[in-house]
């Protein structure tokens, strides 16, 4: 599909395409109330709460007063949906403002102020400076001569650094009062999300010029929400507009994640219901039978001869209120705050706040705390995620000499002396290209020292042209460009420099020395970029521009032709150098990584960066233990049958290593081979990805990184990926939990993550520490949750027996309403607070997490525990209040409120049981809710017209109300305690055995004791030694082997420890 | 951040708000609570507490127990069942029949006090399978119009005895419509003893619940007839019998006070019961019973708390016990961590 678009036109555009409108809301205010009813409604609890609400309405068959359904019902909903209201009316706000910005654009040849909503297809638009580009523009004229402007695309794809687009060469050189007559057409795709890729023609009419295609590109563009910076005006036709702008197109609504926990609890209360519904038609039966059977003898109660109808379904119906409260309407309600706060830990926690930028963790998605507990897969990037992203020159190779050692910063003064004297010709291509490949990695200090020193004097203007975001080919097509430009203006002489990112195969002695170099310095983890240039004769040049400029306009799969002619030129280089920049692991990571396979958790590296690079990165960061316990297999092959040999080759080994189980297997597949895989062999792959616990992927892209996610989510793990750029963001949004790098490639993998932390170390102590607490706190107060409305439910049923099977309810409304809401909700939601270990001993033992990951905690088995538990106490409950209460005691409304506050009693104590540890908040929840419980109570007996007028302070004057109560507590307790205390000393959990060496301060010794390390002891622990082997001592063969302790000693050096780092900052 | 811009809410509602902490970069504060060290007390279950505990529970439920059964057995109690015996022997085929009859219902009944009784002297009449907790039965009143004179019409819960040809029924409702009618007039030795009627319902009941001038109307003027008849001039706070049977008992066997005997009774005293047996237990056959008893400080005679309360504190002591035992005889080091799987095998999994 494409749109053509006709510049200066907006007749034609009109009815075609949509205007300028940005809407990001959701609701209009006629549709607020259904869609947000319909959205509420849609989920079952909510369908089952509103039946049974509306089941109440019905007097014959509520057992109780409708509102206490209702009440809470309209309260849950009417909180969610301000909630939505608020949030829409906010986005109303934000694009109402953003319509109604005034924009100068240029209709009917004249320049008029009217409103950003009105900007058709086809309008021009006029900006100046530090104005936001209202639509996408492509760019027609700029205030710079040379058709260049800047604009900030933080708002896009937060990178604060200014980027530069320039105008088609079309448009180059008209007049700016021109400009308000050009007519023209575009040829552009339709709306589209691609941030990176425009790819258009233009052809403008005449006078303009003759019917010439032009090909636009990304760069001829300003789009949506830039601003425009160092640049006086700069003007643009319409292409997209309003939601169908590459942003408005790439706001999609993420769709809600579903947390391990959350599908259990569905699962669990699909089963309640179920058992509820058997419930039902058991009572109802019971009911109808005895009905026939007695009830009619009962002359007291006149059943009519003749009922209506449906007189069969009024008892099972009314059962199905009775026992609607099995299913407990707070427990939504209990989640979603205990949710925010876990998030709200996360946020506030200062071991998590990067130290050196005070960028804090936050939770951006609420909804997810307890799936970090059971992590067992996380899928990394490599590159500002385990790496600082922070290049530094380390080392180099030119003309088959090798400089650099391990102190950094000598690196720079020594080759630039030895340059200067030595090879005085070579240094300004050397230089040069250094320069621009700086601009592309990004490394402008280090540089920039060097170019100080060679007193080479370049225009920074001219520098942005080579700006971070070009690829290796645009960076050719700059240099190209240059000639004509002012590249000129600091060499002399005229020139074009080509530099190549992948190592060049070229015939000849030195070439052996560069590839060695680059095989070397790729084994030390080292970023390697083979320098090399080749004057081009002018002739040659001109047609080669030709080419490619045709190439640049195609439409169709312009990449792989601007690829084949770029193939073309890149030949015959005469080699300058191997660069090598290191970029450093970042601090913690080798121990991050320990602590979290120690955890059970899975490991898989996923970077575009080569083989070699990637796997001596994982051997530095103990993803792969060293040899011989490590083992590292990699599967490679340029043809499917390469391919498949090679993996089966890999699984075999795999499960055979795995079977004895001793051995630590990763396997390493780069790009094109997991293409293959993934396409034809997914099977044996996916056994491979299950049976091996660590895996390597190389040169892989983001849509690859997405499609592992993928597959290891088909396999139902729990999938964690973390990484700091936006190529992760694809396998972040993909997987469950998304984990951003706050780092120097931007906030997009930040923003689009669910979390995001200044650091990869923090991520232990998110999975650790928050991920695990939230999985156990989750994980009892769901069960809780049921067990209490289990407990009163059964009383019910159980009393059904003794009144007739019935359908009576023994509670009044507002015990039932208030036990649900306040009495047994309040102890157990500071349970949030509850720790089970101390976060020392899980950092000690990370092992314990395997309790989470297999969902030990929450899973039909407990569950079934607690069912156990609330039947034991309900048949306590009501036993001993039936007895007590029996002959002349046993009043409606006394036996009611005993049996109630049995519940809560007993309720009291099983929290006391459960919990942990207690805080004064816990001693306060649990104890101050028993005198909540009985000051409510007071209160509603001494309202006259209240049911339980003077009920309450009747039954605390008598003695045997609290000789009641005693004997429920310790009915009810003694066996569990008596259960537990079994379990806790004769069979115990490992959290027990835990819980007991960390309280009884005895030793705890664990096999592999990881101490966390500070930043002090880092610096002891990590071999800085001085036994610093030259590279150029080792043979390149010797280096073949990936794994050797030499390598292993090198690695851990090239973390370089911190101290040298702020020595070298202070340059 | 350009927060302002249609751009900020592109990644979603919060997106917005989320960055701006982010790039402000604020130190979040310091607490305990944020940091969530708050000073806790981790009590772990040792055998010392655990034993302890239950020698505890034990060491004060046992003498409760004993207290309470002895306050039980204190308690002196005549139950008597009459429902059958007071039908004449020939007619005993019939129980229904003779129910619904006119023929005169008075019987005699000779009770023989086993104890010395000290007064109050409680009298109960107490029913079996009798469902008050029907539901039905127990929704069919209308507390408005027991406690306001202006409630007359209040009727809706009382279905089908709200109304009647005359306007509607005061107290309305199946409760008050099938009050119980059974009366029993004592004698020793030929002397009458009397019975207090006065002060039997709750004091709340009669000053809160049923009205001073709400006065009985239409009561049992329907077709079909349940209980008990009300005075129409007695207003319903002083229709004891009513609001003692209107508080509705929560077992299908319960006790509602009769009247209050308030001489001592002797040992082997003989007392007579005339008894009016007009209450129709018969088509469900309920029973029923006259009871006298006496009072202690736990309620009437009822051996069930105290039984609980030994058994409770006998099986905690044996629980004791045996933990001690196993304790000793297989002591076990807590916290071990020989016993931790991945020090086992340290390869993990």
């Amino acid at each position: 599909m494409k749109r053509y678009v006709y510049i200066n036109d907006d007749n034609l555009a009109k009815d075609i395409y949509c205007d300028n409108r940005i809407s990001n809301r959701k609701y209009t205010i006629l549709n607020f109330l259904p869609k947000n009813l319909w959205e509420q409604f849609s989920r079952f609890m909510n369908q089952y709460f509103l039946l049974i609400a509306c089941l109440q309405l019905w007097s014959l068959i509520t057992p109780v007063n409708p509102a206490s359904t209702w009440g809470p019902l309209i309260l849950i909903f009417a909180v969610s949906s301000s909630k939505e209201a608020w949030d829409d009316y906010n986005r109303y706000l934000l694009d109402k403002k953003a319509n109604e910005k005034e924009i100068w654009i240029v209709r009917q040849g004249i320049r008029k102020l009217i409103q950003a909503q009105d900007i058709c297809i086809g309008n021009i638009v006029w900006l100046r400076e530090n104005d936001e580009v209202p639509c996408d523009l492509l760019l027609l004229g700029t205030a710079d001569p040379q058709g260049f402007c800047y604009v900030e695309t933080a708002a896009l794809d937060g990178e604060t650094d200014l980027k530069t687009r320039s105008i088609p060469s079309a448009c180059m050189g008209i007049d700016v009062d021109l400009l308000h007559k050009i007519k023209g057409v575009i040829e552009c795709p339709s709306p589209n999300k691609d941030i990176r890729r425009f790819d258009a023609n233009m052809r403008l009419f005449p006078p303009f010029l003759d019917n010439d295609i032009f090909p636009l590109t990304i760069k001829n563009t300003l789009l949506q929400s830039c601003y425009l910076r160092n640049t006086e005006w700069a003007c643009g036709v319409a292409v997209y507009t309003g939601n169908q702008t590459k942003l408005g197109m790439c706001r999609g609504i993420a769709e809600p994640k579903l947390t391990a926990v959350d599908a259990m609890i569905d699962k669990l209360t699909g089963a309640v219901f179920v058992f509820q519904i058997v419930v039902v038609i058991v009572l109802g039966i019971a009911g109808n039978v005895f009905k026939d059977k007695q009830g009619r003898k009962l002359w007291y109660v006149q059943y009519p001869k003749e009922g209506p109808w449906y007189e069969l379904l009024v008892i099972p119906l009314r059962f199905e209120l009775l026992c609607s409260i099995m299913i407990p309407i707070s427990i939504k309600v209990s989640l979603d705050l205990a949710k925010s706060l876990y998030a709200k830990f996360i946020d506030w926690d200062v071991e998590m706040v990067d130290p050196e930028t005070g960028i804090r963790s936050n939770a951006a998605n609420q909804a997810i705390s307890e799936d970090l507990g059971q992590v067992e897969y996380i899928l990394t990037d490599k590159t500002g995620t385990l790496t600082e992203n922070k290049m530094i020159f380390k080392r180099c190779c030119i003309s088959g000499r090798f400089y650099g050692n391990e102190s950094g910063d000598a690196l720079t003064a020594k080759v630039g002396q030895f340059h200067t004297r030595h090879y005085p010709k070579m240094k300004k291509p050397l230089y040069v290209l250094l320069l621009v490949c700086a601009w592309f990695w990004r490394i402008k200090t280090e540089i920039f020292l060097i170019l100080t020193s060679m007193h080479l004097q370049c225009n920074m203007k001219y520098l942005t042209l080579w700006s971070s975001h070009l690829t290796g080919k645009e960076c050719l097509w700059w240099l190209g460009n240059a000639k004509a430009g002012n590249f000129s203006s600091c060499q002399k002489e005229q020139m074009k420099l080509f530099f190549l990112l992948p190592i060049l195969i070229v015939s000849g002695q030195q070439v052996r020395t560069f590839a060695e170099a680059v095989e070397q310095y790729a084994q030390m983890g080292l970023r390697t970029l083979c320098l090399a240039w080749r004057k081009l004769e002018e002739d040659e040049y001109q047609e080669w521009t030709s080419m490619f400029k045709e190439a640049n306009s195609t439409l169709v799969d312009r990449e792989r032709r601007v690829a084949e002619v770029c193939q073309r030129l890149e030949r015959d280089f005469e080699i300058l150098g191997v660069a090598a920049i290191e970029d450093r692991l970042q601090e913690g990571v080798p121990e991050t990584i320990e602590i979290l396979r120690k955890a059970g958790i899975n490991f898989w590296m996923l970077t575009g960066d080569k083989m070699s690079t990637a796997i001596q990165i994982a051997l530095s960061c103990n993803f792969v233990s060293p040899e011989p316990k490590g083992q590292i297999l990699i599967i490679d092959g340029k043809t499917e049958d390469e391919v498949c040999r090679s993996l089966d080759r890999v699984l075999l080994t795999t499960r055979i290593t795995e079977s004895e189980s001793k051995q630590d297997v990763a396997f390493v597949v780069d790009g094109w081979a997991l293409e293959i895989a993934l396409k034809h062999y997914r099977k044996p792959f996916t056994e491979l990805a299950i049976l091996s616990r660590t895996a390597i992927c190389c040169r892989v892209t983001p849509s690859q990184k997405a499609q592992l996610v993928e597959l290891l989510k088909l396999c139902d793990y729990r999938t964690l990926a973390i990484g700091d750029g936006g190529n992760d963001v694809r396998m972040i949004q993909q997987a469950d939990i998304g984990v951003g790098i706050s780092g120097r490639e931007g906030l997009q993998a930040a923003r689009a993550a669910d979390y995001s932390i200044g650091k990869f170390r923090f991520l232990k102590r998110l999975i650790l520490v928050h991920g695990r607490y939230s999985y156990n706190r989750t994980a009892f107060l769901s069960q809780y949750s049921f067990y209490k409305s289990f407990l009163i439910c059964f009383i019910q049923i159980f009393f059904s027996f003794i009144s007739g099977v019935s359908g009576t309810s023994l509670f009044n409304t507002v015990s039932l309403m208030a036990y649900n809401v306040f009495y047994t909700s309040v102890p157990v939601l500071f349970s949030v607070l509850d720790k089970d270990l101390s976060e020392r001993t899980v950092m000690q033992h990370p092992q314990i997490l395997f309790d989470c990951q297999s969902g030990r905690l929450l899973n039909p088995s407990t569950f079934a525990g607690w069912f156990g538990r609330s039947l034991f106490h309900a048949i306590v409950v009501f036993v001993i209040t039936i007895h007590s209460y029996a002959f002349e005691k046993s009043v409606m409304e006394e036996v009611a409120m005993v049996a109630v506050s049995g519940c809560i009693w007993l309720q009291a104590f099983v929290v006391a049981l459960e919990t942990n540890s207690f805080t004064i908040f816990q001693h306060l929840a649990i104890w101050g809710n028993l005198v909540g419980f009985y000051a409510i109570n007071w209160i509603v007996s001494s309202i006259p017209t209240s049911g339980m007028y003077t009920i309450m302070f009747r039954l605390c004057e008598q003695p045997s109300y609290w000789i009641t109560m005693i004997l429920i507590v310790a009915t009810g307790m003694c066996p569990v305690l008596a259960l537990k205390y079994l379990r806790y000393t004769y069979r115990p959990s490992r959290i027990n055995l835990l819980q007991q060496s960390e309280r009884l301060g005895g030793p705890i010794l664990s096999s592999g004791i990881i101490e966390p390390k500070s930043r002090s002891s880092l610096d002891k622990d990590i071999p800085t030694d001085s036994v610093y082997e030259p590279l150029l001592s080792e043979s390149p063969s010797a280096t073949r082997r990936s794994a050797g302790p030499t390598q292993r000693l090198d690695s851990v050096q090239s973390q370089s420890p911190p101290h040298s780092t702020h020595t070298r900052k202070d340059n | 951040m350009n927060s302002g811009t249609p751009s900020s809410s592109a990644a979603g509602a919060g997106s917005a708000d989320s960055i701006a902490p982010r790039r402000n970069s604020k130190r979040p504060k310091y607490s305990r609570f944020t940091q969530q060290e708050l000073p806790a007390c981790k009590p772990i279950l040792t055998p010392k507490w655990v034993i302890g505990t239950f020698l505890l529970v034990s060491v004060i439920f046992i003498p409760i127990g004993v207290v309470s059964l002895f306050a039980s057995r204190d308690v002196v109690e005549i139950v008597d069942r009459y429902e059958t015996e007071c039908i004449p022997e020939t007619l005993r085929n019939d129980k229904v029949g003779f129910i619904q009859s006119d023929r005169s219902k008075t019987c005699q009944r000779t009770l023989r006090v086993p104890k010395n009784m000290k007064q109050p002297i409680y009298v109960y009449y107490q029913l079996d399978n009798f469902y008050q907790n029907h539901r039905r039965y127990v929704k069919s009143r209308s507390d408005q119009q027991l406690r306001n004179n202006g409630s007359l019409q209040d009727t809706g819960p009382c279905k089908p005895e709200d109304n009647t040809a005359g306007g509607p029924i005061v107290p309305c409702g199946l409760i008050a419509w099938s009050l119980f009618n059974d009366t029993y007039g004592f004698t020793r030795n030929n002397q009458q003893l009397d019975v207090n009627k006065k002060g039997i319902s709750w004091k709340s009941d009669r000053e809160h619940k049923f009205g001073k001038n709400v006065f009985p109307r239409n009561f049992q003027s329907g077709t079909l007839k349940g209980g008990a008849t009300l005075n129409p001039n007695v207003s319903l706070s002083e229709q004891e019998d009513l609001i003692v049977w209107m508080r509705t008992a929560a077992l299908p066997t319960f006790r509602k006070l009769y009247g209050k005997i308030e001489v001592d009774l002797q040992r082997d005293d003989l007392i007579n019961v005339t008894l009016e047996n007009n209450y129709n237990t018969y088509s469900f056959s309920g029973k029923k019973k006259l009871v006298l008893s006496t009072t202690s400080w736990l309620g009437g005679k009822n051996d069930f708390v105290g039984i609980a309360y030994l058994t409770v504190g006998g099986l905690c002591f044996f629980l004791a016990l045996v933990f001690l035992l196993i304790y000793l005889i297989k002591p076990r080091q807590l916290g071990d961590p020989s016993y931790l799987s991945w020090n086992r095998n340290p390869s993990g999994h």
